[in-house]
């Protein structure tokens, strides 16, 4: 009877937490309909009626622009790295090369250096070359910490795949493209989508390249967060808008993925 | 054992720790075919991170002041920075930062970890939603504490602050000694759920055998916590902490959207620091200087990282 009332006590504990955590998401969720004349009220409007005047608003500023930016942006520089990063993570995982740890080493240490030292000398490559505010600039930005990423991780995904399977296949006279294509990369399937994904949202979420990088013609949508904040006044239901569209893949990452993200975001080092 | 039967059990993810796999995992090959498949990586790799970096020591080394690269000065900006009271005032809220920040995050997740492995329902509708506040946009997080301890009308500085007379009129963000301590909340807010699921995913790999051997010698729950779960937790433990250190420290988003590194310079973090020198002074050589020591420090932190994840971990 005991384990059942502490089972009970745990799960309210739990719940409760995960409410507290949640509740500011879900506050801003209500000020996307909350009408601008009540939004400041003090003492706090907690009942109105809905509006979606911010919805207007967002979308004749432009806003879809950035979204569809954002979402190009994420879905070819994940791609680029997909194709590029595939082969080396199953390289490192397989193979012995001479100073592998160095290399590897040399992996995490770009994915691990603050995004702000990097972007210093980008800015300046950047414009002496042109790339300044390109699609192809950012897209160069953004392998810095999503190749290295996925790399690392998916590399941890080849580790559990026995190597048995090549070797058979290797011993029927299969070549490495058709080994490749036929075991590899079918077994390899899910951990490729679940890395990619991940890059694909911290491509999402990205902010300083962004707005260093790009911002003016090439605006995400993070960056169009902050020019919302003037010392005019602050668009607070606008922005409710966009931080409630920024979050939706997020939402979806979560639900579909979530074994995978402690994976992801200790670069492979806990199998959750 | 047959091969469905170890792809199951390696493939199907049930262990959290990763144990030193009895299979071998590597393979044979001619000499140039792994080069060959890393090759793209490492020359993009390259371009993208080694080019800047060999080129922000250049710039360090270099008088560069808007954008225009002058004369060679040696080690002059270095010298400026680490006299300048500004960088040590960053280095300080740096300091403070993560010394707050990560302990309570680290306490609190382990607490929530050793919670949620309690006979639990409803876990797995729990699970996802605490990931919500890691994997959104560092700058939606701002956004969204910006809203609820706005000035006069945010949910929480109208509701509790004011009410119990903290602070009144303006946001906690505009208050020269407790921006920052709203910067760690904000931190703990986000990574806190983190830290617990990744706690959590260790707690659910470890093995039961010695559990049942302290339950037959009669241990008691704190005994089992100090002397089973705590020792066989150590490397995870040291491997999260350690990177969350390294994240914390690098922290920008949040401070960027939330106070700017304001007031004054109260919530100036290293990042911000580095961010304003470079792009609102324009102050590039010293700027430059400034992202060679931080990533030397990185790459030592990263080093630390990578062996303890290596070796005690068995991780990679």
């Amino acid at each position: 009877m005991s384990t059942h009332r502490t089972s009970i006590l745990w799960t309210t504990v739990a719940l409760a937490y995960g409410a507290l955590i949640l509740f500011p998401v879900f506050w801003m969720a209500t000020m996307v309909v909350k009408p601008t004349d009540v939004m400041f009220a003090r003492p706090t409007v907690f009942l109105f009626e809905p509006t979606l005047a911010h919805f207007d608003y967002v979308i004749k500023e432009g806003f879809l622009h950035s979204l569809v930016t954002s979402f190009l942006l994420c879905s070819v520089s994940t791609l680029l790295v997909v194709l590029i990063g595939t082969p080396a993570a199953y390289a490192f995982a397989r193979f012995e090369m001479k100073a592998k740890d160095d290399l590897f080493l040399f992996i995490l240490a770009t994915r691990m250096a603050p995004p702000v030292c990097l972007v210093i000398p980008f800015y300046l490559i950047f414009a002496k070359v042109g790339l300044l505010d390109t699609f192809l600039g950012l897209t160069i930005a953004y392998m810095t910490f999503n190749l290295s990423f996925y790399v690392w991780v998916l590399r941890s995904f080849c580790r559990d795949l026995p190597v048995e399977l090549e070797e058979a296949a290797e011993l029927e006279g299969w070549s490495k493209l058709q080994i490749f294509r036929r075991i590899i990369f079918p077994l390899l399937r899910n951990g490729i989508i679940a890395t990619a994904v991940l890059c694909f949202i911290f491509a999402w979420n990205e902010f300083l390249f962004a707005f260093m990088l790009g911002g003016k013609a090439l605006q995400t949508l993070p960056v169009a967060i902050p020019k919302l904040i003037t010392t005019q006044g602050v668009r607070w239901g606008e922005l409710a808008v966009i931080g409630m569209v920024a979050l939706l893949p997020v939402l979806a990452v979560v639900v579909f993925l979530q074994r995978h993200i402690v994976r992801g975001l200790t670069l492979g080092a806990v199998k959750g | 054992m047959t091969l469905a039967d170890e792809l199951n059990e390696r493939g199907g993810g049930g262990s959290a720790v990763a144990e030193p796999s009895p299979a071998r995992t590597t393979a044979r090959a001619s000499f140039w075919y792994p080069y060959l498949l890393i090759a793209p990586t490492m020359l993009t790799l390259t371009i993208v991170s080694l080019i800047p970096f060999v080129y922000a020591i250049y710039l360090s080394f270099h008088q560069a002041k808007y954008g225009r690269v002058t004369d060679f000065i040696g080690f002059d900006n270095y010298v400026t920075l680490f006299t300048d009271a500004r960088f040590w005032n960053a280095m300080g809220v740096a300091l403070t930062f993560v010394a707050i920040a990560v302990p309570i995050e680290f306490m609190l997740g382990l607490a929530g970890a050793l919670v949620l492995n309690q006979n639990i329902r409803g876990r797995s509708i729990l699970v996802p939603f605490l990931f919500v506040p890691t994997m959104m946009a560092p700058i939606v997080v701002g956004l969204l504490w910006k809203i609820m301890l706005a000035g006069s009308w945010g949910l929480i500085s109208y509701n509790v602050l004011e009410r119990f007379g903290l602070i009144g009129g303006t946001s906690i963000f505009a208050s020269p000694n407790l921006a920052l301590y709203a910067l760690i909340f904000v931190d703990i807010w986000q990574w806190t759920p983190f830290m617990m699921l990744a706690f959590f995913a260790g707690l659910q790999a470890l093995p039961l055998g010695p559990y049942r051997a302290a339950a037959v010698d009669g241990a008691g729950s704190l005994q089992i916590f100090f002397r089973l779960t705590l020792p066989m937790l150590a490397p995870l433990l040291a491997v999260i902490g350690l990177l969350r250190l390294i994240d914390a420290f690098k922290v920008f988003d949040t401070v960027f959207i939330l106070t700017g590194g304001g007031p004054g310079i109260a919530t100036e973090t290293p990042s911000m620091l580095a961010y304003k020198m470079t792009f609102e002074f324009w102050n590039i050589g010293e700027a430059s200087a400034f992202a060679i020591i931080v990533w030397i420090a990185f790459f030592v932190f990263c080093n630390v990282f990578y062996q303890i994840a290596k070796k005690r971990l068995n991780a990679f």
